[in-house]
């Protein structure tokens, strides 16, 4: 064995393909430069910037670049910033929960018991209506209906439910969690509907076959299979609603401050160094989540 | 045993299964051969009770199946596609439904295991339990899909056209591994296939489908020499059917007048397998108790251990011709050439109007 591999000579060492230039063999690279530019001009260096602002020098009408812990000490000390940020990470998880609670029935439906694909995608499809308004109009149609003189109280009391109008429906972070849950639910619809379309029927019945009754066969078949779908709505839902501001201050009466509104308040007010406090923690805690939600499944092998 | 009593469905009015009556013993290989279309699909999925007959009923050992949903009825099916979990390993899939069933599910992790194992081992992937499922090969995988199903101890096991999906290699291979399987379980086996060598093969008895009937049920060596219908001949796929019709006890088949076993009459289908037929030297007309035609040579197929030969008859019809090369040498014709075909009369099946075997003739040396 050893004779014959040995007799295979070997190609003369000034074989000129294997000499071929570092630029020639590494061409294909070039596809990424566009990308690569763009990114590192838009994304790294900004949040690179934003993190080195956040220790610059504030003072009331300027701002240098002296460096200084001063604003996170600010941030860390005060109830106000400290409490927008628990306030962000609890209306988070309350939504989250919500979508969930709320999409997952819909896309079981859609995903499982709708059998034809023209349907499902017109159900679909119909799930992302509202969004044909603009994201304004749809957060500001809640305050007539939610109002102390709204359309849900005028139907309560009509209906002898209620006698005096429930003033809580408005202003306060009940209805900021209402408007949210109902912007952002799609998002966890559509890619669990997705993956739950894509389960073979043959799976289920195979399940059914070996004796599973149908709640065994949700747990240990079908929920494990739509849980990368859970995970890509769990992600959309979250990046969004952590940077919310928009919905929070037009439904809350600018009573409920988040990360965000901090963010566009401080932004409002040039102080720049403690804008780029709020949005370095605001950036790490969305790293964490998704990286926490990426541990639940391995996206890479599931899609 | 099971038994089927005038079993009927229809998908949007189109029937797929007509009055079918069947009993299915105990401890038996049973193939069901059908062409595509033919409803043996409908049939499983009737039986393991992912459809409802539009009528009839289903009975296990007497008892009635018919209005019991797929989870309790004890049968086991094995898909086509084989279905296994993607997200479990080999051995997950293996216990899911010791596990998970519904009525008496195993809750004693030892015993569970054993029993697991003892399948796996029957199934040659011992050593695979810890696999996924995306890492083993498709013979490997529909191993794993007949032990999911046979470790449930099913009364019968329906399996769905269990080696389409394998190669050639693998399909011989499989054949054998089922049947030893079987044997060793002593478990019923209602395999569907639309292969007609696989439902010879393997089967104690064989059930041939057409239409959503079933139009003939024997052991497959009575289906092969003797089938009852033009129908079942067809699908048999080793005899030449011509058509035409009978007159003064010859069988008019367009302009050739063939010579018939004696006492048929009113034959219109004349059936003669293909290796009963021989290709007659140049000049050379059919002997005494041969019938004869001529017929234009086509293309011939060498399948290792013997050769086909495509003849067309002068009504267009294809005749074909098989020759064991233990019995004759391959014989080249030139394309075009006219040659006579001809067959002993005794090898001759004839089918009356309505394609039904007409009885009374004997077969001679088969």
């Amino acid at each position: 064995m050893e004779s014959a591999a040995t007799r295979v000579e070997a190609p003369p060492a000034s074989a000129a393909p294997l000499q071929e230039s570092f630029f020639a063999r590494n061409r294909h690279f070039l596809l990424l430069a566009p990308g690569v530019v763009w990114m590192v001009v838009f994304l790294i260096i900004p949040l690179l910037m934003m993190v080195y602002v956040s220790f610059w020098t504030q003072t009331t009408f300027a701002i240098k670049p002296d460096l200084t812990v001063k604003s996170w000490e600010t941030f860390f000390s005060s109830d106000t910033y400290l409490g927008a940020l628990l306030r962000t990470l609890r209306l988070w998880l309350t939504v989250l929960a919500l979508t969930f609670i709320i999409g997952y029935p819909t896309a079981l439906f859609i995903g499982q018991f709708v059998r034809n694909r023209t349907v499902q995608t017109v159900l679909l499809v119909a799930c992302v209506i509202p969004f044909w308004t603009s994201f304004l109009i749809r957060v500001l149609a809640w305050r007539p209906m939610l109002g102390k003189e709204g359309a849900i109280n005028i139907v309560l009391t009509d209906l002898g439910l209620i006698t005096t109008p429930i003033e809580s429906l408005l202003f306060t972070e009940l209805s900021v969690v209402i408007g949210m849950v109902q912007i952002y639910v799609v998002f966890m619809v559509g890619p669990i509907a997705f993956m739950l379309a894509r389960i073979d029927d043959a799976l289920i019945e195979s399940a059914r076959d070996l004796g599973a009754s149908a709640w065994t066969i949700f747990r240990k078949i079908i929920f494990p299979l739509s849980l990368p779908g859970v995970i890509v709505g769990a992600i959309f839902v979250s990046v969004m609603v952590l940077g919310e501001f928009a919905t929070a201050s037009a439904l809350s009466g600018r009573k409920v401050n988040l990360l965000g509104n901090i963010i566009l308040t401080q932004v409002g007010s040039l102080k720049w160094a403690f804008a780029a406090v709020a949005g370095v923690i605001l950036t790490v805690v969305m790293a964490v989540v998704i990286t926490g939600l990426l541990r639940v499944v391995n996206l890479r092998r599931e899609l | 045993m099971m038994q089927l009593q005038g079993l009927s469905k229809a998908y949007a009015g189109k029937p797929a299964i007509v009055d079918l009556s069947l009993t299915v013993h105990d401890d038996e290989y049973l193939t069901l051969l059908g062409p595509s279309g033919s409803g043996k699909s409908t049939l499983l999925r009737l039986v393991a009770g992912l459809e409802r007959p539009d009528a009839g009923r289903i009975f296990l050992n007497g008892e009635d199946l018919t209005p019991r949903p797929a989870h309790k009825r004890g049968l086991g099916f094995v898909q086509q596609s084989y279905a296994l979990f993607p997200h479990m390993s080999v051995y997950e899939n293996v216990a899911f439904g010791l596990k998970n069933r519904q009525e008496n599910a195993i809750v004693d992790e030892s015993l569970l295991h054993r029993k697991v194992q003892e399948m796996l081992d029957l199934v040659g992937l011992a050593e695979l339990g810890g696999r996924g499922v995306g890492q083993i090969s498709g013979g490997q995988r529909q191993r794993v899909s007949l032990a999911r199903t046979l470790v449930t101890e099913p009364s019968i096991c329906l399996l769905d056209e269990p080696l389409g999906a394998l190669d050639a290699n693998l399909r011989e291979r499989m054949t054998i591994e089922l049947r030893r399987i079987r044997s060793t379980l002593g478990v019923t086996f209602l395999h569907v296939t639309g292969n007609e060598a696989e439902a010879l093969a393997m089967g104690d008895r064989m059930i041939v489908l057409d239409a959503g009937r079933a139009i003939q049920i024997a052991p497959p060596d009575s289906v092969f020499n003797q089938p009852e219908t033009v129908e079942v001949a067809k699908y048999i796929n080793s005899y030449n059917i011509l058509s035409g019709e009978t007159r003064d006890g010859e069988f008019l088949h367009g302009a050739a007048n063939l010579a018939m076993p004696a006492g048929v009459a009113n034959a219109a289908a004349y059936v003669v397998r293909h290796d009963a037929v021989n290709v007659l030297p140049p000049g050379n007309q059919p002997s005494d108790g041969e019938a004869g035609l001529e017929a234009r040579f086509i293309a011939s197929e060498f399948m290792g251990s013997r050769v086909l030969y495509f003849f067309q008859g002068l009504e267009g019809e294809i005749l074909q011709v098989e020759n064991h090369l233990s019995t004759a040498d391959p014989v080249t014709y030139q394309s075009g050439e006219v040659r006579t075909l001809a067959w002993n009369i005794a090898e001759v099946l004839a089918y009356d109007g309505d394609g039904r075997r007409i009885k009374q003739q004997l077969k001679g040396a088969a």
